[in-house]
C-alpha cells in the first residue's frame, strides 16, 4: 500500500496500480477517451493529462504508476490548459456534426468542450475529407472523420475477439481507422465497438437515426435470450403525450458487471430486442365471449376447472407446459400449485431450442433459467404428445415454444380432445385460435425476480419496463391462481412481490438460500 | 367612517374617468356619424379582416420548413426542435439520404398546430436554419383538429 | 270585455316593452364599455348585409343561445336544474307589472290607467318579488349538483340577504315621506312641487336614501363590483352548469334587475313619468308663462320621459359595472352590514326628525 494525495485527497492504494485507477476508486473523474478497464492502457488521446509534484511535464494518468508521497493534481490550471490544447487538437479536423450524429448527447468530446474546452477555433482552414461511411460490418457504420483515432476498437478486436480485423493506416492528419483488406467486422460481439466508441465514429446500424439518445432512458435488466444472464441496459423511449412512436426500446447496450459479462455482450442480445415489442399479447381474450374480461374473472374461471379436477380425484388428467424462461420464483410457485397442492400433474418444459454458442459469453442454451428449473428439481422432461391428446382434460401452456418443437397441424389434432385450454404468453401467436383463454404475460425485462445462469449465479433484477397493455408478470397471476384454489390460501397470501418468494423459496430450496 | 369617505372620492374620481371617456369618444363617434371627419377617431379599434394588419417582421405565425436547392428539406433530424418544444406538439422520423454530406432527411415531421403555443423555440434551437415562423400566416382556425396536423408537405408549403 | 282586453294589451305591452328594452340592455351595455374603453363594440351582426352599428346583435346572440345544445349534467338533479333559470326569471319578469309608465289616458270615455297592477302594496311587491329570485340562484347552484356552483349558491344567496336588508330600509324613509306604499301614489306626490318651484322629487327629500337604494339594488343585480356569486372569467359561480339558453336566462334576469332596478330609482326618487312642471294640461313653469298642451301629447312627453330616465339610470348601472373593481367577499359583507344598514337607519331616524320638526 502507498499514500499517495490527489486534489488534496489523501488516500491509501495498492501499489502498482494507475494514478487513473487510483483516482476512479476515489471517485475522482479524469477524463479520457483512449482509456478502457478491459484493455492495457496506451496513452494515444492524451486527454487524461495530470500534473504531479516534482515532475516538470504533464503526465498520463491512465499510464503513470503510483509511486509512495505522490502528489497529484487533477484540475489545476496547468492540467486544464493542457486538456483544453488537446481537445483543441482532437477537434482540428472533428466535423461539426452533431445534428446528424447518434452519439450526441453520450459523446465524451462534447462533455469535455463543455468542461474544458470552450474556445474560439483558430483555424481558418478547411477541415480534412475523409470517407464518412464505411460499412464495417452487419451491425455497424464507420465515420472516419468523427475518429479521434483512440484504437478502442482496434484494441478490442485484438485483446476480446482476436479477429483483428480493423487498423490504423496512413499518417498525420490522413491517419484513419480502416479494415484490413476486405475484412468486416462480423463477429459475433462487433456491436460492442458502438458502445465502446467514445465519439461517434462507429455508430450502430441498428439504432442509426431512430431517435436521440436524449430522448432514451435506461432501466437495467437481464438479458434473456442465452443462459449466461448478462447485465444489459435497456434503452426506451418513455414516449410523447401526444404522438404514438413505433417502438419502446431502442437499443440495448452492456451494462459492466465483471462476475457475468465484463463490459461486453453479444449481438444476440444487443440486436434481438425486438421480441419485447413485436406480437405482443396486450389483452386478455377468450374465445367464447366478445366482452373484454378481466383478469380476475380470468383466473378465477382458470381455478375453477382445476378445482373440479381436483375434487374429482383427477388431476392426474392435468397437464402444464412450463418453460425455463420463467424467474426462479415463478417456477417456484408453479412447482407449489402443480406438484405440492395438486398432486400428479404432468409438468413438462417446452424451450428454445439449443443453437451453437461460442466460448465468450454466448452460451448453447438459449434460455435464462433451465440451471434455475433444475435446481428447483422439475426434471424438464419434453411435451409428451400422447399424454397431451389422450389423456389431459386441461392444459396450461405457459410461452409459446411449443411452437417451435411440435408442428401446428399435431398440436392442434392434440389439442382439439381437451375440454380446458389456456395460454399465458407474452406473446400472440398461432396456439391462440385453438385455446379457450390468451392471457398475456410479460418478458423477463417487464418483471422482477430472480434468474440461475448456467454456472449457478442466482441474479435477481427488477423491471425495466412497464408491462404491456393488460399484461401481468407469470408470478402474480401464479400468486392470484394459488389463493383462488384455497388448497393453501394462507401460503399464497404472503406474497406480494418477488422478493417474499424468493424469501419463501431460500428457506425451502437450500441453493437459493444462500 | 373617514375611511370610507376616502374611498367615496376615489370612486367619484374613477367614474369621472370613465365618464369623460365616454363624452369625449362619443362626441367623435357622433361628429363621424354625421359625416365630419376629425383627426381624432373615437376609438382605437381597427376593423380586422378589412384592414388587415401589418405584422411585425419578427412575428411568430405559421411555421414552414425551409429548402436546400435542390428541394430538399434543409431539416437533417437533429430532434432539437422536438426536445426542445415546451407543448411535445413536434414529432420527426428520419430517413437515410444517400448523400454522404447529407445523410440525414426527415421522413415525417408534423407539427400539430392544436397544441403548438407558439413560443418559436424550434426556431431558436434549429442548427441549420431549417425551421422558421415567417410565413404571416396567423389566420389558423380549422373546422377539425386533424386539419391543424402539419405535414412534411405542407409545411415544405 | 274591453276592460279584460284593455288589461290584456296594458300587460302584452309592459312585457314586450320590459324584454325588449332587456335585449337592446346587451347591445348599450356592449356599445358603452366599448365607447368608454375606446373600443368600438359589436357591430358585426347583419341583416342582409345592413349592419346599423351592431343593432342586430342582440337578435344573433338570442338565435345563437337557442340552437345551442341545451346541456344539462348528469349528476345533476334534473327538474330543479332546468326550473332553476325559470324561477329567476319569472320572479323579475313579473315586477315589471306594477310599475307606472304614465298617468292615467282617457281615450273616448275610457280612463286607462299606464300601469298594469296598481296594488297597495307596490313596493312590497316589487321587493317580495325580488327576494324570490334568489331561489333561482340557490336552486341551480344546489341543483346542478358541484360543489362549487353550491359554494357560488351560497355566496349569491348570502349576498342577495343581506343586502335586501339594507334594499328594504332604505325605501322606509321614503314611505315615511310619501305616506304610501302604491306607486301611483308615490308618483303623484312627487309631482308637486317643493317651495313653489322645486319638482318634489325623492331624491330631494331623501338623497341618503336614494343612494343606498342605488348601491344596494345595484348588489341585488350581481353585477361588478358586487359579482360574486358569479365572475364570468374568474369565479366559478352557480351558473357554470348551465348552457345555452338556460344560461341565457340567467343573463337576461341579470339584464331584467338592472332594467328593473332603473324602473324603480325613477318611479321612486326621480318623479316617475312626471316631466317638471307639467301638469295635466301643459307646462306651469315657476316664473309665471305657461304652454299649453293637448291631452294626447301630455302623456305622449309622460311616457317619453320615464324612459328617458330608465335609459339613463341603465346607462349609469352600466356606466358603474365597466369603472369598478370587484369587492372582496369580507369586504361585500362588511359594506352591507356594517354600512349600509345603520346608514340607512340614520336616514330613517333623520327623516323621522325632521318630519316631527317640520310638522
Amino acid at each position: 500500500m502507498v499514500k499517495i494525495r490527489i486534489d488534496d485527497r489523501e488516500l491509501e492504494v495498492q501499489e502498482g496500480i494507475t494514478i487513473f485507477n487510483a483516482a476512479s476508486e476515489a471517485g475522482i473523474p479524469i477524463p479520457h477517451f483512449c482509456y478502457h478497464p478491459a484493455f492495457v492502457p496506451e496513452g494515444t488521446c492524451r486527454m487524461c493529462l495530470v500534473e504531479i509534484e516534482g515532475v516538470p511535464k504533464l503526465e498520463l494518468a491512465c499510464s503513470t504508476v503510483v509511486r509512495d508521497g505522490m502528489i497529484v493534481s487533477t484540475q489545476s490550471d496547468r492540467v486544464r490548459d493542457g486538456r483544453k490544447g488537446v481537445l483543441e487538437f482532437l477537434l482540428a479536423e472533428h466535423p461539426l456534426d452533431c445534428p446528424i450524429c447518434d452519439q450526441a448527447g453520450d459523446c465524451k468530446l462534447q462533455d469535455y468542450y463543455e468542461d474544458y474546452g470552450l474556445y474560439e477555433s483558430q483555424f481558418s482552414e478547411v477541415k480534412d475529407k475523409h470517407d464518412k461511411k464505411v460499412d464495417l460490418g452487419k451491425h455497424l457504420i464507420h465515420d472516419q472523420e468523427r475518429c479521434v483515432l483512440c484504437r478502442r476498437c482496434v484494441r478490442f478486436l485484438c485483446e476480446v475477439t482476436g479477429t483483428e480485423d480493423l487498423g490504423v493506416f496512413e499518417r498525420g492528419s490522413h491517419t484513419e481507422v480502416n479494415l484490413y483488406l476486405d475484412n468486416q467486422v462480423d463477429n459475433n460481439y462487433s456491436g460492442n465497438l458502438a458502445q465502446i466508441c467514445p465519439v461517434g465514429a462507429i455508430t450502430d446500424k441498428d439504432f442509426r437515426f431512430q431517435t436521440r439518445s436524449w430522448f432514451l432512458e435506461e432501466a437495467e435488466s437481464i438479458c434473456p435470450l442465452c443462459s449466461r444472464g448478462c447485465s444489459i441496459q435497456i434503452g426506451y423511449h418513455p414516449g410523447f403525450s401526444r404522438f404514438s412512436l413505433p417502438k419502446r426500446v431502442y437499443r440495448i447496450r452492456a451494462k459492466t458487471n465483471e462476475t457475468v459479462n465484463g463490459y461486453w455482450i453479444c449481438d444476440l442480445g444487443r440486436y434481438g430486442y425486438r421480441y419485447l415489442d413485436e406480437n405482443r399479447a396486450t389483452n386478455l381474450k377468450a374465445r367464447d365471449s366478445q366482452s373484454r374480461i378481466q383478469w380476475d374473472a380470468a383466473v378465477t374461471l382458470l381455478s375453477e376447472k382445476i378445482k373440479r379436477l381436483y375434487y374429482m380425484k383427477r388431476t392426474s388428467r392435468i397437464t402444464v407446459i412450463l418453460n425455463s424462461a420463467l424467474t426462479n420464483e415463478e417456477l417456484y410457485l408453479a412447482g407449489k400449485i402443480f406438484q405440492k397442492d395438486l398432486t400428479d400433474v404432468n409438468i413438462f418444459f417446452a424451450d428454445a431450442a439449443p443453437e451453437s454458442g461460442d466460448d465468450v459469453l454466448l452460451t448453447s442454451e438459449r434460455t435464462p433459467n433451465r440451471r434455475g428449473a433444475l435446481e428447483l428439481g422439475f426434471d424438464l422432461k419434453p411435451v409428451d404428445m400422447d399424454i397431451l391428446s389422450s389423456q389431459t382434460d386441461l392444459v396450461i401452456i405457459f410461452g409459446t415454444h411449443i411452437l417451435e418443437t411440435h408442428s401446428l397441424s399435431d398440436l392442434s389434432n392434440a389439442m382439439e380432445n381437451i375440454p380446458a385450454k389456456f395460454v399465458l404468453a407474452p406473446h400472440t401467436s398461432d396456439l391462440d385460435p385453438m385455446v379457450d383463454m390468451v392471457l398475456p404475460s410479460t418478458h423477463i425485462a417487464e418483471k422482477a425476480g430472480s434468474l440461475t445462469n448456467i454456472d449457478g449465479l442466482v441474479q435477481s433484477f427488477q423491471s425495466a419496463l412497464h408491462p404491456l397493455g393488460e399484461s401481468q408478470a407469470e408470478w402474480q397471476v401464479l400468486v392470484d391462481l394459488g389463493k383462488e384454489l384455497a388448497i393453501n390460501f394462507k401460503f399464497y397470501g404472503q406474497f406480494s412481490n418477488p422478493k417474499n418468494i424468493n424469501r419463501e423459496m431460500g428457506k425451502e430450496v437450500p441453493f437459493f438460500g444462500k | 367612517m373617514l375611511k370610507h369617505l376616502g374611498f367615496f372620492i376615489e370612486i367619484v374620481k374613477g367614474s369621472i374617468i370613465t365618464i369623460r371617456h365616454f363624452v369625449v369618444n362619443m362626441f367623435y363617434h357622433i361628429l363621424n356619424l354625421f359625416g365630419i371627419k376629425t383627426k381624432r377617431r373615437g376609438a382605437v379599434t381597427r376593423q380586422y379582416p378589412e384592414a388587415p394588419i401589418q405584422l411585425a417582421s419578427r412575428h411568430r405565425s405559421l411555421h414552414r420548413l425551409l429548402q436546400r436547392d435542390d428541394g430538399k428539406p434543409r431539416c437533417v433530424v437533429c430532434m432539437l426542435c422536438a426536445t426542445v418544444c415546451p407543448s411535445e406538439c413536434i414529432y420527426i422520423e428520419a430517413a437515410e439520404e444517400s448523400d454522404p454530406e447529407i445523410q440525414k432527411v426527415p421522413s415525417t415531421f408534423i407539427i400539430d398546430l392544436s397544441r403548438c403555443c407558439f413560443c418559436g423555440f424550434c426556431v431558436e434551437a434549429c442548427p441549420e436554419d431549417a425551421i422558421r415562423m415567417d410565413t404571416g400566416e396567423v389566420e389558423l382556425a380549422r373546422y377539425g383538429r386533424g386539419d391543424l396536423v402539419y405535414n412534411l408537405e405542407k409545411l415544405l408549403g | 270585455m274591453i276592460d279584460t282586453l284593455i288589461l290584456l294589451a296594458k300587460i302584452v305591452a309592459a312585457l314586450v316593452w320590459f324584454l325588449v328594452l332587456t335585449l337592446y340592455l346587451t347591445w348599450l351595455e356592449r356599445k358603452e364599455s366599448a365607447v368608454m374603453q375606446d373600443r368600438i363594440g359589436a357591430n358585426r351582426a347583419d341583416f342582409f348585409g345592413y349592419r346599423v352599428i351592431g343593432l342586430f346583435q342582440p337578435f344573433a346572440d338570442a338565435i345563437k343561445m337557442m340552437f345551442k345544445e341545451d346541456f344539462t349534467p348528469s349528476f345533476s338533479r334534473r327538474f330543479l336544474h332546468n326550473a332553476a333559470p325559470f324561477m329567476a326569471f319569472f320572479f323579475t319578469a313579473v315586477t315589471i307589472q306594477a310599475i307606472p309608465f304614465g298617468d292615467v289616458l282617457r281615450i273616448g270615455g275610457k280612463e286607462i290607467k299606464l300601469q298594469v297592477l296598481d296594488i297597495d302594496v307596490g313596493i312590497l311587491f316589487i321587493l317580495a318579488m325580488l327576494s324570490f329570485t334568489v331561489y333561482g340562484v340557490l336552486l341551480s347552484g344546489w341543483a346542478s349538483n358541484n360543489r362549487w356552483t353550491l359554494l357560488g349558491g351560497l355566496r349569491g344567496a348570502a349576498q342577495l340577504v343581506s343586502y335586501e336588508v339594507a334594499l328594504g330600509l332604505s325605501l322606509i324613509g321614503l314611505v315615511m315621506v310619501f305616506p304610501s306604499l302604491r306607486f301611483s301614489a308615490i308618483v303623484d306626490f312627487q309631482g308637486d312641487l317643493l317651495f313653489g318651484w322645486l319638482p318634489k322629487w325623492g331624491i330631494l327629500l331623501q338623497p341618503l336614501g336614494a343612494l343606498i337604494f342605488l348601491i344596494a339594488s345595484m348588489a341585488e343585480s350581481e353585477r361588478v363590483p358586487f359579482d360574486l356569486p358569479e365572475g364570468e372569467s374568474e369565479i366559478v359561480g352557480f351558473y357554470t352548469e348551465y348552457g345555452g339558453l338556460k344560461w341565457g336566462m340567467y343573463m337576461f334576469t341579470d339584464f331584467m334587475k338592472v332594467l328593473i332596478i332603473a324602473c324603480l330609482l325613477t318611479t321612486l326618487f326621480f318623479g316617475g313619468y312626471h316631466v317638471p312642471w307639467l301638469a295635466a294640461d301643459g307646462f306651469h313653469f315657476p316664473w309665471g308663462g305657461q304652454l299649453l298642451l293637448p291631452h294626447g301629447i301630455v302623456i305622449l312627453l309622460q311616457v317619453l320621459a320615464f324612459n328617458v330616465k330608465v335609459i339613463f339610470f341603465c346607462w349609469l348601472q352600466i356606466l358603474v359595472r365597466w369603472t369598478y373593481p370587484r369587492f372582496r367577499y369580507d369586504q361585500l359583507m362588511d359594506f352591507g352590514w356594517k354600512f349600509l344598514i345603520p346608514l340607512s337607519l340614520l336616514n330613517i331616524v333623520v327623516t323621522a326628525i325632521i318630519m316631527s320638526v317640520l310638522k
